[in-house]
């Protein structure tokens, strides 16, 4: 799995095919986490791999585009749930920004940190969404069951996170960023 | 001093997406279910829709050897307690085939087949939801075939739950399952009126505001109650009282219902066109 950037990748804008490339992978995680993914399910749960873009977009490219991307593939995700529309985005906007900061708060990452980073960050956004809505007048996210679905997320994510990252590394910087990242 | 300026327009930015986002809900809420909000979710699902169906067919048994994997102790267990059930229900079976005539005859005479002359959309399931917070899902007709928000949803063996959202080709079924669902119900056996309430997937339904000196016996079927205004017609069956009992001092009863729908293998449904009488 490609280590995450150093402080100098942060914040830099992205030119247009990056961006398009971007929207590209965003829509085939949508079309995965609509269609492949719902049928993965450990104890009633499925990986979240929208969430799992903002998170690796914060590690791969920093604070700014880990809260666009978390803001465009919350939104994407808000599309097909019953919550209201702008709670991922929210969520995942911050969770993508807030990735990026402890990432480019770190000189050099540790070995295996990009897999720390997702099974932390999968199971904090996790958290986070149901603490968010519950305030919003959701008061069923938070129930027993929610320990479940954050620490099946968080694996699963974990799991996930060599591919998703490459995918998100590959749109917004291409091969050369990162090897300059690992 | 650059960097400085640098991080500062970064919060800015993120404080504009967090503002967007806060500004997208509070539009969800105020448009409730007219809004243009819901009519770009619609849009979406609809659009996503032949690819879903699609999916569904080639994924779908990916899902089964994975929930056969993971819930293979499950599977054990309760192989073990149906051969059970099995040895006793075929003692049953001969005693109860005399009133099983006698309750078809009745029901040709009085026609109390629980949809009963109720309009009913026939539906495929195509998916699940991509949530883990919901109990939900997909079926392949939506406002195009009459489908409308708040319908019940059945089985051959009884409620499902209902429409929460609709799109003009395809639905999501809020299963019974689901934390958030509520459905006025009736123990059968003494006619007392509760509600019933879902708990996750997997696990019995609870029926509550049963106070605890009621007698509720092991098996007791559970029906909607339909009381006026209620969101599903009377007489649906939910399912049977698996246990009941009161912890001491208090006022209500714990009950675990069975449903009698197998929300793990849920095909074919129908949509009741059905709405709460005021």
């Amino acid at each position: 799995m490609p280590a995450a950037p150093g402080p100098a990748a942060v914040g830099d804008r992205l030119p247009g095919r990056a961006r398009v490339k971007l929207a590209l992978v965003l829509v085939t995680l949508l079309l995965l986490h609509t269609t492949l993914f719902v049928e993965l399910r450990v104890a009633d749960v499925m990986p979240d791999v929208m969430l799992l873009a903002a998170v690796s977009a914060g590690l791969v490219a920093g604070p700014v585009l880990g809260a666009e991307v978390g803001f465009a593939s919350g939104l994407m995700a808000d599309l097909f749930l019953a919550t209201p529309m702008g709670l991922s985005a929210l969520v995942l906007c911050l969770l993508g920004y807030a990735t990026g900061v402890a990432r480019s708060g770190l000189h050099s990452a540790p070995r295996l940190f990009g897999f720390l980073a997702a099974f932390v960050a999968s199971a904090v956004g996790v958290a986070a969404f149901a603490l968010a809505g519950a305030t919003l007048g959701e008061a069923h996210l938070l129930s027993g069951h929610l320990w479940v679905v954050m620490a099946v997320v968080a694996a699963g994510n974990t799991l996930l996170a060599p591919v998703v990252v490459r995918a998100v590394g590959w749109a917004v910087g291409g091969p050369a960023r990162m090897k300059a990242l690992a | 001093m650059a960097v400085y300026r640098r991080s500062k327009r970064h919060r800015f930015l993120v404080f504009l997406l967090a503002l967007a986002s806060v500004t997208v809900i509070t539009l969800d809420y105020r448009g409730g279910d007219q809004g243009a909000l819901e009519t770009l979710r619609s849009g979406a699902q609809d659009l996503l829709a032949p690819v879903q169906s699609f999916a569904g067919r080639v994924f779908g048994p990916v899902g089964d050897v994975v929930g056969g994997i993971t819930d293979y102790g499950d599977l054990e267990a309760e192989n073990a307690r149906l051969r059970q059930r099995l040895e006793a229900l075929e003692g049953d079976r001969l005693r109860s085939e005399a009133g099983e005539r006698e309750r078809r005859e009745l029901l040709a005479i009085l026609d109390l087949d629980f949809a009963g002359d109720i309009p009913a959309v026939a539906a495929r399931v195509v998916s699940s939801s991509p949530t883990n917070f919901a109990q939900s899902v997909i079926i392949d007709r939506g406002t195009d075939d009459g489908v409308d928000r708040g319908m019940p949803v059945v089985t051959s063996a009884g409620l499902a739950g209902r429409i929460s959202e609709v799109s003009s080709s395809r639905s999501v079924v809020q299963l019974l399952t689901d934390r958030s669902s509520a459905v006025g119900a009736r123990l059968a056996g003494s006619g007392v009126n509760g509600v019933v309430e879902g708990r996750g997937g997997g696990t019995d339904l609870a029926m509550t505001f049963v106070a605890a000196q009621v007698e509720v016996a092991e098996g007791e079927a559970v029906v909607t109650s339909g009381l006026e205004q209620s969101a599903f017609p009377a007489e649906i069956p939910i399912g049977s009282v698996r246990s009941a009992g009161a912890p001491p001092g208090d006022l209500e009863q714990r009950i675990a219902v069975e449903p009698v729908v197998d929300f793990g293998r849920l095909e074919l449904v129908k949509v009741l066109q059905w709405a709460p009488r005021g």
